[in-house]
């Protein structure tokens, strides 16, 4: 079973690598925001995936930060590109 | 034999160094601190394979969180376009070049990771591991259940403390603890279980150490009403155009 | 290999949450502009993410203990389960809510959105007809023909 995640694991790394290439390329900045946000929800299944290869749940905890941590940089961004300043 | 993990580690580095070369070629600034966020995040992705999760949340929560944010905060007083460069200083790339040289062959003498004779493993970090700390489980009646790694026999073959005891020792201290069966800090991750058990009146006074001085910061650095709020010239920066 | 009911339930969500998370990715690449990239990355994405964490979820079941609960964090399956939940949850409604404000954010800033070349050559032909009208049958016959 460890292997069938492990395989579900690399085609999410594999679908990150896509990703990436957008972040990389992306001609305007609202693509890289987008392929970046997306990365960081991937980045928290990853953290789950990988902590359901090695057998330890509490890799669980760490994505659960993640999540969290995601959504307030995406926000702080926009927010910034909204009104030019982040008070 | 190729672990698991060695397979998504050897994707996750190179993901890694991609992103890196990225942050440093691009030249819009704005990108760039995005980028960097990103590698932080997949940082904290290596990290977490490595099992070193208290530094994993770290890199997370500073790294792509508020590391990010300050970043684009500066970029509220600066422009959003990188100044043209001189090129490459050759005497600026051999220093470094040396450096980074002098740093690899220094890594050469470290042990293998995960090397369970390695200094770290055999010296103190025994002891520490030997003080029960969260290892204990219970059993459906509430007897103790010591894991393989940590049975007297293991230790008997395996550990020689030398001079901070034998074996027996430190097991009859930890058996003879009752704090530890019952009291009970369960936290698996010695690292963190030394942080949130051991230190946890040492974390709890120094985060209030930095509340402090985060809320003296505040009062010093809070904008007063006559000081002109600081905008960006949106003719200068255009947020629409990328560079690539 | 012998495999409980919840590990082919699990086999089954990975491979859609795999497709669906690959789809996002070739979608982002494939994608002619930032207004059609958002489809692969806030619907197709999410999906995947979250098929992929409940088929993790299945994994909880202990048929046989295979994890080591007791070298976790929590003894009881239930405690990661509330987690994962929470996870899936979180990311079900900021996913949505991060991409719909970057599109607003987007929006605001004036984005044009992309048009198909061919539309984009239709629409110029309307606009310049609307200038000069005279002499427009055979110029929009031919516009036709070349759409066909």
């Amino acid at each position: 079973m460890t292997n069938i995640i492990m395989v579900a694991g690399i085609v999410l790394l594999f679908a990150f690598f896509l990703i990436l290439i957008r972040a990389v390329k992306g001609p305007t900045v609202f693509d890289r925001i987008l392929a970046i946000n997306a990365l960081g929800t991937k980045t928290v299944v990853l953290v789950a995936v990988i902590g359901f290869i090695s057998e330890r749940a509490d890799f669980l905890d760490i994505a659960l930060l993640y999540a969290l941590m995601n959504f307030i940089a995406t926000i702080a961004v926009l927010k910034y590109i909204e009104l030019k300043r982040l008070d | 034999m190729i672990s698991n993990l060695f397979i998504f580690d050897s994707i996750l580095l190179l993901l890694v160094t991609i992103t890196a070369i990225t942050v440093v070629q691009v030249k819009d600034l704005f990108a760039s601190s995005m980028l960097a966020g990103l590698y932080s995040l997949l940082m904290a992705l290596v990290w977490t394979n490595m099992h070193a999760v208290d530094v994993a949340f770290t890199e997370a929560a500073v790294g792509a969180g508020i590391s990010t944010v300050l970043l684009i905060g500066a970029l509220v007083f600066t422009g959003r376009q990188e100044k043209k460069s001189d090129g490459v200083k050759p005497g600026a790339l051999l220093i470094v070049v040396i450096t980074g040289g002098a740093l690899l062959y220094g890594t050469i003498d470290m042990p293998a990771f995960g090397d369970p004779n390695a200094p770290l493993h055999t010296h103190r970090g025994e002891k520490l591991l030997l003080q029960n700390v969260g290892k204990i489980s219970l059993d459906e009646k509430g007897q103790r259940v010591d894991h393989p790694l940590y049975t007297e026999s293991y230790q008997k073959e395996h550990w020689d403390l030398g001079d901070y005891g034998s074996g027996d020792e430190w097991n009859e201290l930890a058996k003879s603890n009752d704090f530890y069966l019952h009291g009970a800090p369960h936290i698996p991750n010695t690292v963190s279980s030394l942080l949130a058990d051991y230190r946890s009146f040492d974390t709890m006074f120094e985060t209030a150490v930095i509340l402090t001085a985060g809320v003296a910061m505040l009062i010093l650095l809070r904008r007063r009403e006559e000081d002109p709020e600081p905008t960006m010239d949106t003719a200068d920066h255009d947020t629409i155009k990328g560079d690539n | 290999m012998d495999l409980a009911w919840n590990d082919y339930v699990t086999i089954f969500l990975l491979l859609f949450g795999c497709f669906f998370a690959l789809t996002g990715g070739i979608g982002i690449i494939r994608m002619p502009d930032f207004y059609t990239r958002i489809h692969p990355a806030g619907k197709s994405d999410t999906l995947g993410q979250f098929l992929i964490l409940t088929g993790l979820a299945f994994q909880l079941i202990e048929t046989e203990p295979e994890l080591d609960w007791s070298y976790t964090y929590s003894t009881d399956p239930w405690m990661c389960l509330v987690r994962l939940v929470l996870i899936i949850m979180i990311i079900l409604f900021t996913a949505p809510t991060a991409t719909h404000a970057i599109t607003k954010a987007a929006q605001l800033e004036g984005l044009e959105p992309w048009v198909a070349p061919e539309e984009k050559e239709e629409a110029d032909e309307e606009a310049s007809d609307a200038v000069n009208s005279e002499d427009d049958g055979a110029q929009e016959d031919s516009g036709e023909e070349s759409n066909d």
